[in-house]
């Protein structure tokens, strides 16, 4: 039975090639307003690009259409999505509110989330890696790490 | 010249200097382990305690780290398929691959052993031939270093995979990013948006650390359940002396990766990554089973490793020489020499010779001495590393790349940019699009253009002057032989198969 | 009715922050801004120049420096134009550069938002050509140039830097026209003429100093023969009225308390006569030529009008 055409626009190599014909398009109007010279290699990148996501998108589109079955892009996406999430909020956490203290924090909380929960253990491993962190960045060769914008200087 | 190389020996042996290049074998190779971490970014942080140091101690503490960190590079390429630094990336093709099949400790300890190999080479060419080799340096001007990037460029073909497609999406997507930044030649800003952290174009690390470190991060963290190590029970380390003999094949490999890594040191800009990538090239298209490269090939991982430490040292012939460094790693040396009053130039080798030879042999001590440290050191702590439980080892990675973009500029802003790379990286390396084009594309994009740009205003506008002598022609010649040189010789053996 | 309020919002600043700074400045470490990373040019002046000005200002006061490199030292600058004004904070200053970042990008900072303490760098530019193009004296270059325009060409770094700068005063000086070949700094282009593959470079006699042999210096533009390299004759003994170069000194956020400013001014004019500092900044190539306060500004707003002038009838990008 042949797809729905829903879901033949959600197959993941489709919508990356429908994404790089976006960004990419986006990108040639910046490249409009530099003189010639400068903006030749970029435009022939985009350009390239968008000929390339057009194939893409053609082929995935004939595999559509031959039936061909997409593979999902994870099996499990609320973990990837998390994962995700709290590598973006630790680096937020860090710039507002503090490296060593976002650092603390994290080690235990994304091993614990995601499924090491031994209390010692946690313990001991944010222990070695924010000391051994602080004994040779700050202690060692004095180099600052951010403090918080959160707090103020 | 060669009595002052002597003269300059005993001084390498005084206590501290030595010890100091014991410290930095040991940390380059920590640094270079982790990944996140480069040698650009540690000796970057050394560079002003250097000030208060004697200046072998300091220098040695540089040349040991640059050293230990090329082959530190390697650990994490072999078990992770995370390169520790840039130019490990070609070893990941062969290593990681072979650590599944259980061979990863035979995979180190070709890396080690190549690693010396090719470290060892090129301090030799800094100590014998730096002066007649600064003098090459000096036949490549801006077109001939723009066929030299072509060159490199070229070799993307063999880095495509599988979808010939995806591959060049992959370039395009390099290349571009590549043109970020100020414009080489009138300083105008492309696609920075205002943001002044931009101006001098994406740094090759934070590119790296995103595209290679956040998707083995996010799989460490996505399979569920499984919480036990990465499996380092299946490393398969035997004793360095009966892993040797089975490297005794390797050594027309080393020899051309060697000679290919001082090369492209001597020259200006691309550095260690694109030798690693060129002598895994031409390693493979000599080699009499290219079909099982990529699959696990002890010898791929020899090309790659031979590579990019001999251009090390080599790197330093133009900057000692010239002031102009082979890498970007040669580059913060170069500071660092500056700060003790080294200026670069042909009087340096006259009026500070024990510091400049001294230096050199340092180079060589670091890369003999990698053998020592490397071989034990590494197979056996940073594979316990591996066992931690899986989310534990995700975090302290995360932990670690940002530490090590921060530290590149101390600012927040390229750590944004790097999880921005992340994201794409994750999405590229699900769908199977190959992602070493894009590190070629990002260090030969750019460079290819200034110096091609550079080259026409030479010629103010005429495109001849890209052919107009012998150095550029060979070099236009090489390139030609790369690109149709494979379907040649296949069209030659099917016909032959025809017959 | 804006201004009034920031002339307002800056005499309070002022005030408050003279309160909390007299009597025993420093009482605690001053932070250096260096716009450029650890080893570079600038960099090695401020860490060379520190001990000595923690050495001026006494009272065990303690200088510490702080790399924010990044789009050719304006990352730096800024921050330091925009950093509280009590002494606690300086940056370093590069000429013309900084300047010339004020007309050809968007820069938050203007040639009043510094209070200007001293620069004590002065690197003149010197004309160099390679061995090869035969081109041996000032004159057959200025020659060749007038009969054939565009002809020679010229490496030096980046557009909107000293050596630019010089080129155009030389261009206008003897009615000639070069082609610009810009390189990414000093280094590469200075290769380049090595390898004979531009015949004439624009430099700064620190970079020149170690290749005179392998190239033909031919003239220094400075009013005299400089300390650095007395050897090589100035433009003026030729009959050519070139002078410039490039310049890196020190600056801190404009409304400094008037005796913090004074304590700093005094510090940096006594570099000039301590010949253990003159002689670590020879060894570190950077010439050194004290200008403090007032005269400093003076200079900078000179540099402006320069650059302001040459963007208007030739913009560089």
């Amino acid at each position: 039975m042949p797809e729905s055409r829903k879901s033949r626009l959600t197959r993941p190599e489709t919508l990356t090639a429908l994404g790089i014909l976006l960004v990419a398009a986006g990108f040639l109007i910046p490249t409009s307003e530099l003189r010639p010279i400068s903006a030749l290699l970029p435009a022939a990148m985009l350009i390239g690009l968008i000929v390339l996501a057009v194939l893409l998108l053609l082929a995935d589109q004939r595999k559509a259409a031959a039936g061909e079955e997409a593979k999902p892009v994870t099996q499990s996406p609320k973990r990837v999505v998390g994962a995700f999430l709290l590598i973006v909020s630790y680096a937020l956490a860090t710039d507002f509110i503090g490296f060593y203290v976002s650092t603390a924090v994290t080690i235990p909380l994304v091993a614990w989330l995601f499924g090491y929960r031994n209390p010692l253990g946690l313990l001991v491993a944010t222990v070695i890696v924010v000391g051994t962190i602080w004994a040779i960045f700050d202690f060692g060769m004095s180099q600052d790490f951010p403090t918080g914008r959160f707090w103020g200087r | 010249m060669y009595s002052d190389l002597l003269h300059a020996l005993p001084d390498v042996f005084a206590l501290t200097n030595f010890a100091a290049v014991i410290i930095g074998v040991i940390a380059g190779i920590v640094v270079g382990a982790m990944p996140g971490l480069s040698a650009t970014m540690a000796i970057s942080v050394l560079v002003p305690f250097t000030f208060g140091l004697e200046p072998l101690v300091a220098l040695g503490l540089m040349a040991g780290i640059y050293n230990g960190a090329m082959y530190g590079g390697a650990i994490p390429a072999v078990l992770l398929r995370i390169p520790g630094t840039p130019a490990a990336v070609a070893t990941t093709f062969d290593g990681y691959p072979m650590a599944q099949k259980g061979e990863g400790g035979f995979a180190l300890q070709v890396a080690v052993v190549s690693s010396a190999f090719g470290g060892i080479a090129s301090a030799f060419a800094l100590m014998l031939l730096a002066p007649p080799l600064s003098k090459v340096t000096l036949l490549f001007g801006p077109s001939e270093v723009f066929w030299v990037a072509v060159f490199g460029l070229a070799s993307i073909i063999f880095l495509l995979g599988g979808n010939p497609v995806k591959g060049l999406i992959s370039a395009c997507f390099g290349v571009f990013v590549s043109v970020i930044g100020s414009d080489p030649i009138y300083g105008n800003d492309r696609f920075t948006f205002g943001q002044l952290e931009m101006l001098d174009g994406i740094n090759i690390v934070i590119l790296l650390v995103g595209l290679y470190a956040l998707p083995p991060v996010i799989d460490l963290l996505e399979t569920p359940l499984k919480t036990g190590g990465v499996s380092s029970s299946k490393l398969g380390t035997e004793s360095l002396w009966k892993a040797l003999p089975r490297m005794k094949g390797f050594w027309k490999t080393w020899l051309r990766g060697s000679f290919l890594g001082i090369w492209i040191g001597i020259l200006p800009g691309a550095g260690g990554s694109m030798a690693a990538f060129m002598s895994y090239n031409e390693a493979r298209r000599t080699s009499k089973n290219p079909e099982e490269w990529g699959e696990g090939e002890p010898e791929g991982v020899a090309a790659a490793e031979v590579a990019n430490n001999a251009d090390t040292a080599s790197a330093l012939i133009p900057a000692l020489t010239l002031g102009i460094p082979g890498t970007a790693v040669a580059a913060v040396m170069l500071g660092g020499l500056l700060v003790h009053g080294l200026q670069p130039g042909p009087m340096l080798f006259r009026d500070n010779p024990d510091i400049v030879f001294g230096f050199m042999w340092q180079f060589l001590f670091g890369a003999i001495l990698l053998i020592i440290l490397g071989g034990s050191l590494a197979t056996n702590s940073f594979a316990r590393l591996l066992n931690l439980p899986r989310p534990l080892l995700g975090s302290v990675i995360i932990v670690l790349m940002l530490i090590g973009v921060y530290s590149i500029h101390g600012r927040m802003f390229d750590v944004y940019l790097m999880l921005g790379f992340g994201a794409v990286g994750w999405v590229m390396d699900r769908l199977k699009f190959p992602l070493p084009p894009v590190v070629l594309g990002l260090i030969l994009g750019g460079f290819a253009e200034e110096n091609l740009r550079l080259a026409l205003r030479i010629g103010r506008g005429d495109p001849m002057v890209l052919f107009q002598n012998t150095t550029s022609l060979i070099l236009v010649a090489l390139t030609v032989a790369v690109i149709i040189g494979p379907s040649l010789k296949k069209r030659f053996i099917d016909s032959r198969k025809a017959d | 009715m804006l201004n009034i309020f920031k002339k307002t919002a800056i005499a309070g600043a002022m005030i408050l922050s003279a309160g909390a700074a007299m009597a025993d400045y420093p009482e605690k470490p001053i932070e250096v801004i260096v716009g450029y990373s650890a080893g570079g040019g600038t960099d090695v002046m401020a860490r060379t120049a520190a001990p000595f000005i923690e050495k001026y200002l006494g009272d065990g006061a303690s200088l510490v420096v702080k790399n924010m490199p990044g789009a050719s030292g304006q990352i730096g600058v800024t921050e330091a134009a925009n950093a509280d004004p009590d002494g606690y904070t300086l940056g370093t200053f590069n000429l013309p550069g900084m300047m010339a970042r004020t007309i050809d990008r968007e820069a938050d900072y203007d040639r009043d938002s510094f209070t200007y303490l001293a620069n004590v760098v002065n690197d003149p530019n010197v004309i160099v050509t390679s061995k090869d193009s035969g081109l041996d004296t000032l004159d057959k270059l200025i020659a060749e140039a007038k009969e054939n325009p565009f002809a020679v060409t010229v490496g030096m770094s980046s557009l909107g830097g000293d050596d630019h700068f010089a080129l155009i005063k030389l261009q206008n000086l003897t009615e000639t026209e070069f082609t610009i070949v810009p390189f990414k700094g000093s280094a590469p282009a200075r290769t380049a003429l090595l390898g004979g593959h531009v015949a004439m470079g624009i430099l700064n006699i620190s970079e020149v100093a170690e290749f005179q042999d392998q190239l033909n210096v031919l003239g220094v533009a400075t009013k005299e023969r400089s300390p650095f390299a007395p050897e090589l004759a100035t433009f003026q003994e030729q009959g050519l009225d070139l002078v410039n170069g490039s310049m890196r000194g020190f600056i801190a956020p404009k409304g400094l308390p008037e005796d913090v400013q004074a304590k700093l001014i005094d510090a940096f004019s006594q570099l000039s006569s301590d010949q253990e500092f003159l002689d670590a900044m020879a060894a570190t190539a950077n010439p050194v030529e004290v200008v403090t306060g007032e005269d400093f500004k003076q200079l900078t707003s000179d540099l402006y009008d320069l650059a302001k002038g040459v963007w208007e009838t030739t913009p560089w990008n």
